[in-house]
Parts: structure tokens; C-alpha cells; sequence
């Protein structure tokens, strides 16, 4: 799995927004610690980015509230294409645990595209990477794939 | 200063975004900070009489993945007292050590945070690295890396060989001599002391008065610890430290902090030391009597307490679940309230918030007329770099 | 260890200082008692404990019992080390009561989030505005009242 994102990388160095939609957090210190030296993707050239306008792709996670929903449209918007959405944790998916909650509003593929779906409560770091580099064997021809993609 | 005609300048009236404080700030300095919690509210307490206990067990876990073992800690030990089940000696023992590890876990991932909010890039890295070895204990020990479902009614889901005490313990071992060099870090350090030394001040009588719990409450050296005044789990019977320190300040909670994963270690290796033999497992009802009982466990943030009413049945009839976040609020209002915007960054997290730094704040400039959304991150970045 | 019956003569204790104001008494645990109070006699009742070192509100319950809706104070008393439950109930039809904010500051955003999710107005509460609800939660909706279902479930 290692050499397949060096090569992909060696290509192209795909920046990453990281929007934490809310939740137990769970799956987001499991996201940051896909950069620690333990599995140390930033060896891979995949950077974390503050800003939507530099990122190529949306690493997303969380409960999706009314009010996150509308702040996610609105940075997807705001990226640049070509533009992919890594969605992590069930709670993204589908709602997880929290499914019928009255907080939770709709899962991210209602909210935008999503290319890769990353299942798990939360998934551990290395289901996380091989995501990634399903998203990026993906988008190896450039433009995002139109199959498989929910609108 | 007038406070009506503010709301003027960049931001869109349209464009809500959701913000956990609202700030009022005149040139550098706060005047005033209002909280707002509601973005990320999901209906948890609602959701919980709908569910079974059993159920419930999985669905307070992710009330906090950060913590998830405090939670379900708390939320069995209460429906345990409300049925009057005792869980068995082996099984107190091994819930304090995943808790302690849990305690571990999140200290140093604030520590990591704070480090990085300091321009320390390496120190976080470290400090995430060594983490992983918690991470790998816990794996070992609950099967999970993080939400470890290991609590359960009436005990713990899985039992610990002599193997897997012995993989612990040379951890834990390795893990203090790391601390070693964390502790002179943050003691020591130059950057840390300029910024965190008198920054946040939370007077002792305020931390009372305000109910300030947990790190927060110790650092402004009050000596309460659930573990040690209303003990659960195997506590009552393994000694460990309280750790306070005097300096009210964004160090001294830090610090404590530092402290309590040297004591953490040491309860960890006393309890593995001495696990007392027997089943790791009391037998629990699927319908739980009528009644109330409310529970109370050392959080690493803070006291957190659960009260559930139960009219018998197998759903509980109220869950209420208070996080120790919630408690430290008002407490972090006063602590940046009438301080510069520059240590806002710090102070908010030197109560260890269960919100990122990728969280928004609403800042209301009343010099300026201007109100605007910011992130505590672009805050240290804009403001950091000036004390 | 703490000696047997603690938790009584802790309750013995709380009598003599509030007699029958204290309309029930219960032992929920080691360290843990609940006493029922009528409305108004809650502040009462939070300001003798001060004298067991009960200054430190964990968190205030609310729930809707059907005719009532009940309110729990829990105390944590320092020098006693006793969690206190300290119940009162209101009626749904007009659920007022007095804060407590002004005997322990720390009591604020406990009473906020109540009144988000019950609509337990809280007389002098110095906190306006949603604290738990996104703000454009609809006024009067109280998410855990028994009769309000989510979407989902109507």
C-alpha cells in the first residue's frame, strides 16, 4: 500500500482541508494522528491546509448538524477543482450512533459528493491512509471518476 | 462604549457561522465573553431514553471519543448503583487501569496540541509518538485503539493475561522516562513560560465559586480529586498523589497535567501489581429496578456526572450526562475575560476544551465597529508571535 | 473507610438545620442522599448546606415527570464529602422557579441548558439567549419534554 502512494505522490502532493464537522471527535484525532511519525503520511508530500482554496482534497468527519451542513457546502464551494471528498467515520456515513438524534440533520454525501467512504467507529489510521490512496488511484486520471460518486 | 450599535463591518448578516464564544473586544483587550454551544448539540439525552442500557453503554462512549472510557465508566457505575450490583474486585481493578490509560491518552494529546500552539511542531510529534504506545496498550488490553468498549454492566468485556500485564507495565516504564523530558519542557522552557506564566489567571475563590472542576480546579490549588474524595473503581485502595499547583495560571494547569501522568503511571502499575483474582463479570439484568442513582468519576478533564431515573424496564426514563468541558466554561470566560486577545488561544486551552482549534469565536471589535468570525488557530498565529 | 450510617446522620444533620421543609429523605448510595423540597424552600435548603461545605453544584436535572416537572440540585459538600440531590417540582403548566445563580455562580449555565430543554424559566438567571439549542431552535419546543418526538418518530 506504502509504494502505491509513493508513486501517486511522487506525481502530485495532494493538500488536505480537514473540516471537523462536530461529534465525538473520535475520528478526527485518529485523522491527525495519520500524520504523526507512527504512519507519518506528510513523508507522502499530503499536507494539512487551513484554507479551502489551497486543497485538493476534503477529508471530512463528525455529526452533520443543520448549521455544520450549510459551513460545509459552503467550503466545498470555496475549493478549487479538481477537488475530491475523503468522508470518515460512520457518523459522516450514515449518522453512526447517532442516527435519529434530533441534532443530527443528514449525512455528507446528502450535503456534497463524496468519492471515498471510510466506515468505522472511528476507523483505525491505516484504514484511514488506504482511503486515501483509494482516492487517489481514483483520481489518477485527473478528473475525479463520475462513477460510484452520490450526488 | 456603547454596546448597541456594534454588529457592523466584514461579515455577512446571512452568513451564520457557528461559534463557540462570542468575544467583546476593545483595542487588545477582552471585555466581555458570552458562550454559545448549540451548533454541535445532537440530542444525546433524548436519544438515550429511546435506547436501551444496554445500548446506552455504546451510545455514551461517543459522547467524547477523547474520554469515551470516562463515560462509560460513569455511566455503568450508575446504573450498577441503581440496581445495587456490585461488580467484581478484578473487574474495579482493570476498570481503574483502562481508565487511567484513558487518562494518559488525553493528557498527552492536550499536551501535543498546546505544544503545537506554541510553534513547537517537534514536540507535538514527540509527544503524539509516545502516545502511541498508550494507544497500543489500550488495543491490547480492550481490543480498540480508542472507544474501547470495555466497560460493560456489571464488569468489563474482556480479561488480561499475564502476557499482556507484562507488555503494559515495560510501557508504562518507558513511558516515564519520557515523561522525564516532557516535564522539563514544560517547566522549562523559555517560549512556555512566556506564554503560559501568568496568562488565565482563575483566582481560587473564583474556581469555587464558578465550579470550576478537574486540572482547571487543581490549578489554582484546590486539592479535590473524585478518585480520592469519592472513590470508585478499585481507587479506594491504591495510593496515588492529588496534584495541585498554586500559580492560578495557564502553567499551572499544565502542569498538573504533566504530574498526573506520572501518578496515572504509577496507578497503572500498582493495579496490574496487584489484580485480584475471580470473575471479571457480575450478572446484570436486562430490566433495572425503579429508582435514581447519580454517578460521579475523575474525568482527565474534570468531574463528570451522570443522574438517571429509572421507573423500571429495560430504557431508562432520563439520562443526564454533565461533561466536565460544560463545567470549566465559565471558568474560561473569566479567565480571558479583561485579558489580552493575545492569550486567548492559550488560556481556552489550558481547560483542555472538547472543541478544536479549528473552532470559531465571535469577536465584536467595539473600538473598531467590526464584528468578524476567527479561529482560535488563526488567533495564536495573529497574536501569538506578540508576547 | 467511612463509617457506617454517614450518609443518616448526614441527613440528621440536614433536619436539624431545615426541620420539615425537608418533605423526604433518601439514602441513594455511599455518598449520595436526595432530599424533596417545595419550590422556594430549594434556596433555603442550598444555603444550609454551604454549612456541610456544599458549594460545588455538579449539575441540575430536569425532567418531566407528566403533571410536574422535576428539578435536581446536585451538591457536591466538600467537608461532609456528600453528593446532595436537592428535588423540587414545578408545575409544566407554569414552570417558574428561582435561580439559584446568585448562592453558587457556578449554577448558570446548568439552568440555561434546562430552560433550552424543559422551557423551565428561571427567575434572575443572568444568562439570555440559547446555550445548548442552535439559535434558531424554535421558541416553546422543548426537545425533552415527553410529548416533543423528533421528526422521525411523529
Amino acid at each position: 500500500m506504502m509504494e502505491r502512494l509513493a508513486t501517486w505522490c511522487r506525481l502530485k502532493s495532494p493538500w488536505i482541508l480537514h473540516i471537523n464537522a462536530g461529534g465525538c471527535n473520535g475520528c478526527d484525532i485518529e485523522i491527525l494522528a495519520a500524520l504523526t511519525p507512527r504512519y507519518d503520511v506528510e513523508r507522502f508530500g499530503i499536507l494539512l491546509k487551513p484554507s479551502p482554496r489551497h486543497a485538493d482534497v476534503m477529508v471530512i468527519a463528525g455529526v452533520m448538524t443543520r448549521q455544520i451542513a450549510e459551513r460545509v457546502k459552503r467550503v466545498y464551494e470555496q475549493m478549487p477543482e479538481p477537488k475530491f471528498v475523503l468522508a470518515v467515520g460512520a457518523c459522516a456515513l450514515t449518522g453512526g450512533v447517532f442516527q435519529n438524534c434530533y441534532g443530527q440533520a443528514m449525512r455528507v454525501d446528502q450535503i456534497i459528493p463524496v468519492d471515498v467512504y471510510v466506515p468505522g467507529c472511528p476507523p483505525k489510521p491505516e484504514a484511514i491512509i488506504d482511503g486515501v490512496v483509494k482516492l487517489l488511484e481514483k483520481a489518477k486520471g485527473g478528473a475525479p471518476a463520475d462513477e460510484g460518486r452520490r450526488e | 462604549m456603547g454596546t448597541a450599535d456594534l454588529i457592523i463591518g466584514p461579515q455577512h448578516p446571512a452568513l451564520h457561522e457557528p461559534e463557540r464564544f462570542v468575544l467583546k473586544l476593545d483595542g487588545e483587550y477582552v471585555v466581555d465573553v458570552v458562550p454559545r454551544i448549540g451548533y454541535v448539540h445532537r440530542g444525546i439525552e433524548k436519544a438515550a431514553e429511546l435506547r436501551t442500557y444496554i445500548q446506552d453503554t455504546y451510545l455514551v462512549e461517543r459522547i467524547c471519543g477523547i474520554c469515551n472510557v470516562s463515560h462509560s465508566l460513569v455511566y455503568v457505575q450508575t446504573v450498577e448503583s441503581l440496581q445495587g450490583t456490585e461488580v467484581p474486585p478484578r473487574a474495579a481493578y482493570l476498570r481503574a487501569v483502562v481508565h487511567e490509560l484513558n487518562r494518559v491518552h488525553s493528557h498527552l494529546l492536550l499536551l501535543g496540541v498546546v505544544g503545537e500552539l506554541f510553534g513547537f511542531d517537534t514536540l507535538f510529534m514527540y509527544l503524539w509518538r509516545d502516545r502511541e504506545l498508550v494507544m497500543d496498550v489500550v488495543e491490547s488490553i480492550t481490543g480498540n485503539r480508542l472507544i474501547s468498549a470495555f466497560n460493560v454492566l456489571g464488569g468489563v468485556a474482556r480479561d488480561v493475561d499475564q502476557s499482556q500485564v507484562k507488555e503494559a507495565k515495560k510501557a508504562m516504564e518507558y513511558l516515564r522516562g519520557r515523561m522525564k523530558f516532557y516535564k522539563k519542557a514544560f517547566a522549562e522552557d523559555p517560549t512556555v513560560e512566556k506564554r503560559s506564566k501568568g496568562v488565565g489567571i482563575l483566582k481560587p475563590s473564583s474556581a469555587l465559586d464558578l465550579c470550576a472542576v478537574g486540572p482547571v480546579i487543581r490549578g489554582s490549588g484546590i486539592k479535590t480529586d473524585i478518585r480520592a474524595d469519592d472513590p470508585y473503581a478499585a481507587y479506594g485502595e491504591i495510593p496515588f498523589n492529588v496534584i495541585t499547583y498554586d500559580t492560578n495560571d495557564s502553567w499551572a494547569r499544565f502542569m498538573v497535567r504533566v504530574d498526573e501522568i506520572f501518578e496515572a503511571i504509577g496507578i497503572i502499575e500498582y493495579a496490574l501489581d496487584h489484580l485480584p483474582e475471580g470473575p471479571i463479570r457480575a450478572r446484570f439484568p436486562r430490566r433495572v429496578r425503579e429508582g435514581e442513582a447519580v454517578g460521579r468519576v475523575e474525568a482527565p478533564r474534570g468531574e463528570l456526572v451522570d443522574h438517571i431515573i429509572s421507573k423500571g424496564g429495560d430504557k431508562p426514563y432520563r439520562f443526564k450526562c454533565r461533561t466536565p468541558t460544560l463545567a470549566n466554561i465559565l471558568a474560561a470566560c473569566e479567565m480571558i475575560r479583561g485579558g489580552q486577545i493575545a492569550d486567548v488561544p492559550v488560556s481556552l486551552s489550558s481547560i483542555d476544551p472538547c472543541f478544536a482549534c479549528e473552532d470559531r469565536l465571535a469577536i465584536i471589535d467595539v473600538s473598531k465597529g467590526e464584528r468578524y468570525s476567527a479561529r482560535l488557530r488563526d488567533l495564536m498565529a495573529k497574536y501569538g508571535a506578540s508576547r | 473507610m467511612r463509617a457506617e450510617g454517614s450518609e443518616g446522620s448526614f441527613i440528621e444533620g440536614l433536619r436539624s438545620e431545615l426541620g420539615d421543609r425537608i418533605l423526604e429523605a433518601r439514602v441513594l448510595g455511599p455518598r449520595r442522599v436526595a432530599i424533596s423540597v417545595k419550590p422556594g424552600d430549594h434556596r433555603i435548603a442550598m444555603e444550609a448546606l454551604k454549612k456541610f461545605g456544599g458549594s460545588h453544584m455538579s449539575t441540575i436535572t430536569g425532567t418531566d415527570m407528566g403533571e410536574a416537572i422535576e428539578i435536581s440540585y446536585h451538591v457536591w459538600c466538600y467537608q461532609a464529602k456528600m453528593e446532595v440531590s436537592i428535588r423540587t417540582g414545578i408545575p409544566k403548566s407554569s414552570p417558574i422557579i428561582e435561580t439559584v445563580s446568585d448562592l453558587i455562580p457556578g449554577s448558570v449555565l446548568y439552568e440555561a441548558e434546562a430552560r433550552d430543554l424543559l422551557g423551565i424559566e428561571f427567575k434572575g438567571l443572568p444568562y439570555e439567549g440559547r446555550l445548548v439549542l442552535p439559535e434558531d431552535w424554535p421558541e416553546g419546543v422543548c426537545p425533552l419534554r415527553k410529548d416533543w418526538k423528533p421528526d422521525w418518530l411523529k
